[in-house]
Parts: C-alpha cells; sequence; structure tokens
C-alpha cells in the first residue's frame, strides 16, 4: 500500500525524468506542493520505496565531489503510479460538478 | 542525537545524508543567509532520529500485531483495566521509568568510559610514557623523546604529539582549530589508517614537508566529504600545507575535538625542557609493565649526566601508565557515584510499584476469583496477569527509553568539558540490552511482589472471595509485612543517597568559598595566538603586542590591560623546578616545583592583585632576570624571613643566570580552586607567541566582548581571538564539574525521598483503612483522637526509623567512598550524619498527618453500624 507522501516522491522522482537524489526530490517537493519537505522524511520515503521494489538505488563515491545515493524508479513503480492514477481518475470522475471545478 | 543517528542507519547512507544535507544547506544559505540556512541545518540533524525511528516503530508494529488473538486480547482488556486506576498505573509507569531510563543512560556511560577497552587495535598495549616526578607527572621533553626514540627495547614503537591551537585558512574563511604535530611513527603506533589518501609515516619525519592529514570529522564538516580536498592547499598559521589525506573516523580520545594533523618540525634541542611533548608507546607483548619500568629508569639515567648542564634533577626519571587509566583520570568515582544514585532510585520506584500493587491486590483478589467462577482457568489467569505486568514494565521501558535519551543527550552535552570519552557514548545495541534486562528484572520485581498475593487471594474461592467486604489474603500480615518492609528499605535506599547530596552540595558551597585572589568580577579575558609566518621574530611580537596593549587600553570601558600565559582560577599551562641559592637541593633529592606564570607588567593592576612587600615587575624585569613571587610561595620557602633578594636557578639548569625575587603579592588560585596553595612565581612575559588578554573594566566585561573582538580585527584582520571569558566565567567553569555532579546527586536524592514519602504515605493510608474497625472501637471506648493520631504518626515513624537506621549505617560507607570527589568535607560530617534522619523523620512524620487526621476524624457509630 503507497502512502500519500511516497506517492508525492514518486511523482517528484518521475518529473526529475533520470536517477536523481535527495536534494533535487526536496526542492522539486517544496516547489510543487508549497510546503517545506523534510530532508530526512523524503530520504526515509525512498528507503521504504526501495523495500517495496518501487525504486533502486545505488551509492556514488566519486574520488572527487559528494558521495550521494541515486534513487531510480522501477518498472514496478512506475505500474503502482499508473494505477494510482488510473483509480484516482476513477474516484474523481463526476465530482468536478459537485465540487465547482468542471462543468463536466 | 548523532550516536541515534549511527545507530539506525549504515556508514554509507549517512555519510550520503550528510553530503545532501550540505549540499541543501549550502542552496539554503544561498537564499536565506547564514542564520536561516543553520536553523533549517539544526532542525534536520535534530529531526532525522525522530523520523527514522518512528518509521522503524511503524514497520515493526504493523508486521507483528494481532497474531496472537488470546495476548492481544489479555493485551487490550490490562489496558483498560489499568486505565480504570489511571493514577497507579501512571505513577508506576512514570517512577519505573524514569528510574529504568536514567539507570540505563548511566550504565551506558561508565560502559562507554570506564569499562569499554579504547577504540584503538590492542588497546591494552598502549601507554604513555612520562616524566616522573613524584608527586608530578610531566610531559617529555624533545630531548627525552629523542633518546627515547633511539632506544626503546621495551617498546614495539614509540611516537610523540604536541597538541597546539592554529588558525586553519582555506579560501577567505580563517578558523581557530586544534592541531596536532605528530612524528611520522604517531599513525603506525595507533595502527591508523588513511580513509583518503595517506596518513604519516616514519619518512614524513626525513623529509619535513608541510603536510596536513585532516581528521574525519573536521574533513566531513568543513569540507562536506568532499573527496577531491587530496593535494588541496591549506594555510596553517600562515605557512602553506598541502592536505595529504584523511584520518579514518574514530571516537578515539586521542582525536577528540582534533581538526588535523601536521608533521612534527621539531628543532633540535639545545637544552632539556620545556616538557611539552607527549608520548605514547606500543608494549612489547613479551615485556611486562614493571620489566618497562625498569627500562624506562635505567635509559634516563643513562641519560641525565648529558644534559645535566640544563636539568640537573637527578630524581625525576621516566615512568608509564596505561593510556586508559590517564585518559580517565578520577572520573571512575565520580560516574560510579551517581551510578550508584540512579539505582537506588530505580529500587525504591520499584518498591514503590510494588506497595502500590499489593495494595490494588485486594480488589484484583476478588475480580481474579470473578473470571476463575466464570470459566478462567488458571493457566489463563496467569497468563492475564503476566501481561498486565509485562503492559506495566512495557510502558516504564518506553518512557525509559526517552530519558535514557535525554539522560545522555543532557550528560554528553553538559559533562563534555569533564568526562572524556564522552564521544564514545552511544545508545547502541548492549545499551538497549541492558535497558531490556533491567526491565525485565524490573517488571520480574513488580510481578512477583504485586502479583502473587492476588493469585493467592483468587485460591480463596468463589464463595468467599466476591462476596467479601472484608479482609482477604491480601491484607493478612504476610502482605502487611511485604508492605512495611518495603517503605523501610525505601527510606533504607533514600538516606545514603541524600546524605551524598548534602555532602557534594556542602562541598560545592565550600569551593564557591574559596578566594581566587583576584578581582573577577571585572575581569574579561581572551586568547590570541600569533601565526608564525606572519610574527617570526620576537621584535614582531613585541611590536604586536605593545601596539595591542596599547590599543585596547584606549577602548573606553577599558580600566586595564595586561598579558599573561595562564588564566585564573584553574588554567594554568606551566610548572617550573628551581634550585634555591641558599637551600640547594641536595643530589638525589627532587628540586621543588611551583606553577609559573609569565605577566606583562600591567598584569597585577589588571587583575586587582595587591603588593605586599618589594615591587612588581616592570619592563626592565626580563633583562635583569628579576620575578614576583606570592605569599604562599614565601611562607613555602621563606617562613617569617625576608624574601626579597632571594636568589634561584629555574629549570634545572645549572649554567643559567640567578633570578631575584624581588616582589611578593597576595596568593592566586591558578591550578583549581580545590588546589592546595603551593606557591606561584611571576616571570616576565617576554613577548610570547601566544597569550592571554586580561582586560579590567569599568563597568560589565562581559558588555565589552564586541568591542574588544572589533579592535584586535582592526590590528589584524587575520587573528582571531579564542576562548573569551569574564573572570566570573572562568570561576564557574573550574565549578562546572563538582556542580554538575552536585545537580545530578540532587535530582536523583529528591527523586528518592519523593518516593519513598509517597510510600509511607500509601502505606500509612491503607493502615487506616485496615483498621478502621478497631480505631472505631477505640474511639467508641472513649479513646482520645488525639492518642488515634499518635497510633498512626508512631507505627508510620516505626517503619522510617527502621529504614533511616540501615540508611545511616550504609551511609557511612558511601560517605567514605565520596572522600575522593568532596572539598573540605569529612565523610562524618555533623550536619549531614544527624541532620538527614531528623529532617527524614520529620518528613515522614509531615506524610503521616493527613491519614491520622482521617482515622482521629472517623465516627465510631457510622463504623460500628457498618460492620
Amino acid at each position: 500500500m503507497l502512502q500519500h507522501f511516497e506517492l508525492q516522491v514518486l511523482l517528484a522522482m518521475l518529473r526529475q525524468g533520470r536517477e536523481t537524489y535527495s536534494v533535487p526530490l526536496v526542492l522539486a517537493l517544496e516547489k510543487h506542493t508549497g510546503r517545506p519537505a523534510a530532508q530526512a522524511a523524503v530520504f526515509i520515503a525512498l528507503s521504504r520505496l526501495e523495500k517495496k521494489g518501487l525504486v533502486t538505488s545505488r551509492l556514488d563515491e566519486p574520488q572527487a565531489g559528494r558521495i550521494r545515493r541515486y534513487f531510480k524508479i522501477s518498472r514496478q513503480g512506475l505500474a503502482v503510479v499508473r494505477e494510482h492514477r488510473v483509480e484516482h481518475a476513477r474516484l474523481w470522475r463526476g465530482l468536478g460538478r459537485l465540487l465547482g471545478t468542471s462543468k463536466a | 542525537m548523532r550516536w541515534l543517528f549511527r545507530l539506525l542507519v549504515t556508514d554509507d547512507d549517512r555519510r550520503a545524508i550528510e553530503s545532501d544535507l550540505a549540499e541543501l544547506y549550502e542552496w539554503r544559505r544561498r537564499q536565506d543567509g547564514e542564520r536561516a540556512a543553520s536553523r533549517w541545518l539544526r532542525r534536520q540533524q535534530l529531526a532525522y532520529p525522530a523520523h527514522l525511528l518512528l518509521d522503524r516503530l511503524r514497520a515493526a508494529f504493523s508486521k507483528r500485531v494481532a497474531t496472537m488473538p488470546d495476548l492481544w486480547r489479555d493485551f487490550t482488556y490490562s489496558v483498560r483495566s489499568l486505565a480504570r486506576t489511571p493514577a497507579l498505573a501512571t505513577t508506576i509507569i512514570l517512577t519505573v521509568g524514569v528510574g529504568l531510563g536514567a539507570t540505563t543512560g548511566m550504565l551506558s556511560v561508565v560502559r562507554a568510559v570506564l569499562l569499554n577497552p579504547l577504540p584503538y587495535a590492542d588497546p591494552g598495549s598502549l601507554l604513555w610514557i612520562y616524566t616522573d616526578n613524584p608527586p608530578y607527572r610531566f610531559r617529555f621533553s624533545v630531548v627525552d623523546y629523542r633518546a627515547l626514540e633511539a632506544d626503546h627495547p621495551a617498546f614495539s614503537a614509540v611516537a610523540a604529539y604536541q597538541t597546539t591551537s592554529v588558525t586553519l585558512t582555506e579560501g577567505d574563511i580563517a578558523e581557530r582549530v586544534t592541531s596536532k604535530a605528530v612524528t611520522g611513527s604517531y599513525f603506525p603506533l595507533l595502527r591508523q589508517t588513511a580513509l583518503l589518501g595517506r596518513v604519516f609515516d616514519q619518512s614524513d619525519d626525513a623529509r619535513g614537508d608541510r603536510t596536513v592529514v585532516l581528521t574525519a570529522a573536521y574533513w566531513s564538516r568543513r569540507f562536506g566529504n568532499d573527496g577531491s580536498v587530496l593535494g588541496r592547499t591549506v594555510n596553517v598559521d600562515g605557512v602553506a600545507h598541502t592536505i595529504v589525506g584523511v584520518l579514518q573516523a574514530t571516537d578515539g580520545p586521542l582525536e577528540r575535538d582534533v581538526a588535523l594533523f601536521t608533521a612534527a618540525r621539531w628543532p633540535t634541542p639545545t637544552r632539556k625542557g620545556p616538557f611539552f611533548t607527549m608520548v605514547l608507546g606500543r608494549l612489547r607483548p613479551d615485556v611486562s609493565p614493571a620489566a618497562a619500568v625498569q627500562m624506562l629508569r635505567a635509559s634516563s639515567a643513562r641519560l641525565f649526566p648529558i644534559w645535566k648542564s640544563s636539568y640537573q634533577d637527578e630524581k625525576a626519571s621516566w615512568g608509564l601508565q596505561d593510556l586508559k587509566s590517564r585518559v580517565l583520570g578520577e572520573i571512575g568515582s565520580t560516574l560510579l557515584l551517581v551510578l550508584g544514585a540512579v539505582g537506588c532510585v530505580l529500587l525504591i520506584a520499584c518498591a514503590n510499584a510494588v506497595n502500590l500493587l499489593v495494595a490494588r491486590a485486594l480488589h484484583r483478589g476478588r475480580e481474579l476469583a470473578i473470571r476463575s467462577a466464570l470459566g478462567a482457568s488458571r493457566g489463563r489467569l496467569l497468563q492475564h496477569l503476566i501481561v498486565e505486568s509485562g503492559v506495566l514494565t512495557a510502558g516504564a521501558a518506553s518512557v525509559g527509553l526517552v530519558v535514557a535519551v535525554f539522560a545522555l543527550e543532557l550528560v554528553t552535552t553538559y559533562g563534555a568539558n569533564y568526562i572524556p570519552r564522552l564521544d564514545e557514548v552511544r545508545l547502541s545495541t548492549p545499551v538497549l540490552g541492558s535497558l531490556a534486562g533491567l526491565a525485565v528484572a524490573s517488571g520480574l520485581l513488580i510481578f512477583l511482589g504485586g502479583l502473587v498475593p492476588s493469585v493467592r487471594s483468587s485460591r480463596l474461592g468463589m464463595d468467599r472471595a466476591p462476596r467479601s467486604g472484608g479482609r482477604s489474603a491480601t491484607d493478612g500480615p504476610a502482605a502487611r509485612r511485604l508492605r512495611h518492609a518495603l517503605v523501610a528499605a525505601e527510606f533504607a535506599l533514600a538516606t545514603p543517597l541524600i546524605v551524598a547530596a548534602v555532602l557534594v552540595m556542602a562541598s560545592l558551597g565550600r569551593l564557591r568559598d574559596v578566594d581566587v585572589g583576584v578581582d573577577t568580577a571585572r575581569m574579561l579575558t581572551a586568547g590570541a595566538s600569533l601565526p608564525g609566518a606572519r610574527y617570526p621574530g620576537v621584535a614582531e611580537r613585541k611590536a604586536f603586542w605593545d601596539r595591542t596593549l596599547e590599543r585596547v587600553a584606549a577602548l573606553p570601558g577599558v580600566d586595564a590591560v595586561a598579558l599573561a600565559d595562564s588564566r585564573p582560577p584553574a588554567d594554568s599551562g606551566n610548572l617550573n623546578n628551581f634550585d634555591l641559592e641558599d637551600r640547594p637541593t641536595p643530589p638525589g633529592e627532587n628540586q621543588p616545583i611551583c606553577t609559573w606564570v609569565a605577566a606583562s607588567p600591567g598584569f597585577f593592576r589588571a587583575v586587582g592583585l595587591r603588593l605586599e612587600r618589594g615591587r612588581l615587575l616592570d619592563s626592565h624585569s626580563s633583562t635583569d632576570n628579576v620575578v614576583v613571587v606570592d605569599r604562599a610561595w614565601a611562607d613555602r620557602f621563606y617562613p617569617k624571613q625576608d624574601i626579597l633578594g632571594r636568589r634561584f636557578r629555574e629549570g634545572g639548569c645549572t649554567t643559567c643566570p640567578w633570578t631575584t625575587v624581588v616582589g611578593v603579592v597576595g596568593t592566586v588560585k591558578w591550578t583549581g580552586l580545590e588546589a592546595p596553595d603551593e606557591g606561584t612565581v611571576y616571570s616576565p612575559f617576554v613577548d610570547l607567541p601566544g597569550g592571554y588578554l586580561v582586560l579590567r573594566t569599568a563597568g560589565d566585561p562581559a558588555a565589552l566582548t564586541a568591542t574588544l573582538r572589533q579592535a584586535m580585527r582592526e590590528l589584524d584582520p587575520g587573528l582571531a581571538l579564542s576562548s573569551i571569558a569574564t573572570g566570573d566565567d572562568l570561576v564557574a567553569t573550574s565549578l562546572a564539574a563538582p556542580r554538575y555532579l552536585s545537580v545530578f546527586v540532587a535530582i536523583f536524592a529528591a527523586a528518592a525521598l519523593l518516593l519513598s514519602v509517597v510510600g509511607i504515605y500509601g502505606v500509612m493510608t491503607y493502615f487506616v483503612q485496615q483498621h478502621t474497625r478497631d480505631i472505631g472501637i477505640r474511639l467508641a471506648l472513649g479513646g482520645a483522637p488525639a492518642s488515634v493520631r499518635r497510633l498512626v504518626v508512631v507505627q508510620g515513624l516505626r517503619l522510617v526509623g527502621v529504614g533511616v537506621g540501615v540508611g545511616v549505617a550504609a551511609a557511612f560507607f558511601t560517605a567514605r567512598f565520596l572522600t575522593t570527589v568532596l572539598f573540605r568535607v569529612g565523610p562524618m560530617e555533623l550536619s549531614s550524619i544527624v541532620g538527614v534522619p531528623v529532617a527524614l523523620m520529620t518528613i515522614a512524620a509531615i506524610a503521616c498527618i493527613a491519614p491520622s487526621h482521617r482515622a482521629a476524624n472517623l465516627d465510631p457509630a457510622v463504623i460500628l453500624r457498618e460492620s
């Protein structure tokens, strides 16, 4: 079962479009949600997603420069995000008029 | 919280997280400024362990719940049952929890500091080698080390280092950091390797390159774990050095607070002294420490004639001590005292919990009998009871975990300056194991003490117990004796603890009363160190110090300013030996030794030190070779004699010119408030490369800090002032260790007292409840309410008296153990030996007053009708 924040992290990863690490994700989440995101929460969510098989990671330890753990969304992760999108779309269908956000 | 972080995250992830945090910090610094970014970073560093812990707990719970329906049912039933008596459950969980947490915290400190071996390879063979001049132990001189390095049959390796404070500049950021100049054998001796690049080895001694090895902690903090630092140039005290490596991460005491290592470049000595070099040795496996001492003494004796002209103290030899006991010093007794105190509090909390549960067992007996009558098997009931005590213990252990975390945080924050090896303290698996062990032991105590009476009462049979409104097995003589014994035990444990608290506080009070000898209220001090590159010679240094004194003296609010190499009351770096002209030390005897303070002429006025005889130092004192001594020095060597004009030769030098005493000033504490006055010599401050500015201010000295910094920046922008402190700060720092000890012991003593008072109050309330009918009859037969009051109070005091009596006997032993940490307080101190039992009896009597009132105000008619 995917938690709300985990889904947000996956979506932020998709936006990056390539393997990424916690810093761009924190900044992207802050930009798109308008709320501060704790780096700890992002890193832990990524670790949890990795345990669920939804992302993969590798440690990059260059001779020069910073040590980073890079994460990449897995095929299973992509499938879960798609499922969520479909499920949400179904649930939203017909609600726009009630909430006054759509003419449909 | 670093230890928690390390416990929960792998090393790789930790490094990646630290690197990411550093990058985000940089981003925020650019966006929001330095202060906001620092605040953000601090918040993130605090939030990390909490996030991780919550994540782990959530994962653990989601896996395991609901696989055991019976246990789950018992668990929910227990929680509901305990919720019906919230005061009792909360009291037990909180008191036992605090006891568990504090004991676990102290156990982890004792384990890390006292019990664990030092975090170096084969730590048992590591030794500190020193100049043995009883009762003093000095470091080595470079001459001694060179001789030992050339010939050390007892050791597989020897190494030396000197610790200094340097200004490290990289780019446009200058920072004061601690540096160690080490010999090439230092890292091989400790068997330490590099995390990046290389560490020094013997070839560095020969090459003499200007190179630097960073500690992993400094590399992480200053360079964000950047692997490209190798080969980069940094300025150490204005001299360019190349970074050649980063030392592996270590929590060892030798690396504590150290930022970098440089390769030692000690000039060839022309005399034996000064004694500033720390020497380490690794004992060969086939040599015993005793044999090693003999070999060291023989080497020292062989060396003595060679350097006799500059050092004639023939009795001073070489000695060794294992490195761990050197690092620990005398902290062991203090830590064990605090551990004993928290252990007592835990035992008292358990006794109190049992006491409360025994009282509750009266109702529990009836409840269990009803459940038994409804078909519950004995095994099922037992499981329920175990689960219930488990719930209490788990609650207490959870509180304990939180308390342990805070206790560790408290000790590592406030004890950092005087407890060694605190870097190694963390909430590790063994510590959590000890918390679990203690919790299980406490749970067993609670289970056996509190719940066995319940089982006994359930055996009564359902026809009696459910209906019984009177006494059951739980208020029988056995349960009553148990409760009384528990209250007596609580007081027996609390008494020595309170005696210890009184003695430690009395000691602190006496330390506070010690006269420092100078006016600390208007004193401001700040350390300054002149980089060798820009101030290479005496002329440059003299010019700078003269300019500084002139500039600072002109600052508004400054009455006087001077330079010294030491600060009262406990910051004196130098001891020196000397030979009096008219009382020469006989051959084979130790020369006298005393504190040596280098001071500029204005020093005495700046600290408010009164001249008693002769004259003070002046600008010619250095060339005239004259010194000023204090009253303690005069009384030690020339009691009731004329002292002016007396001469001595310092440092064991036989060919040096005579030094003449020209004045006597009041006695000042330089080596600690508790240290005896063994005399001080004030020599002229001869343009040293580093020292303290000592200011006498017109108003609040702390208010002048910013002005002083600004003035120094104007004089030399590259010079960073270090350890700025007012005179009162310095006194407070020297009192920190006894103050923290007394605060800790006082908190635990207060907790013990509170729990014991709650215990006696509960027992006497219960006593009145149980004897309601007897009291009613007594009152009905014409007994006076006052006699009933007396009966209750005397009954209570009898219990307390037994406990206090045993406690006083225990206090004698505790007090004897305490003498090592006390100042001018004898173990037989009357105030505590007499005062504490009297105070305890009085407090217990007050606790008994409420139940005694309740007993005296009972209405005999109502009681007799009900019964």
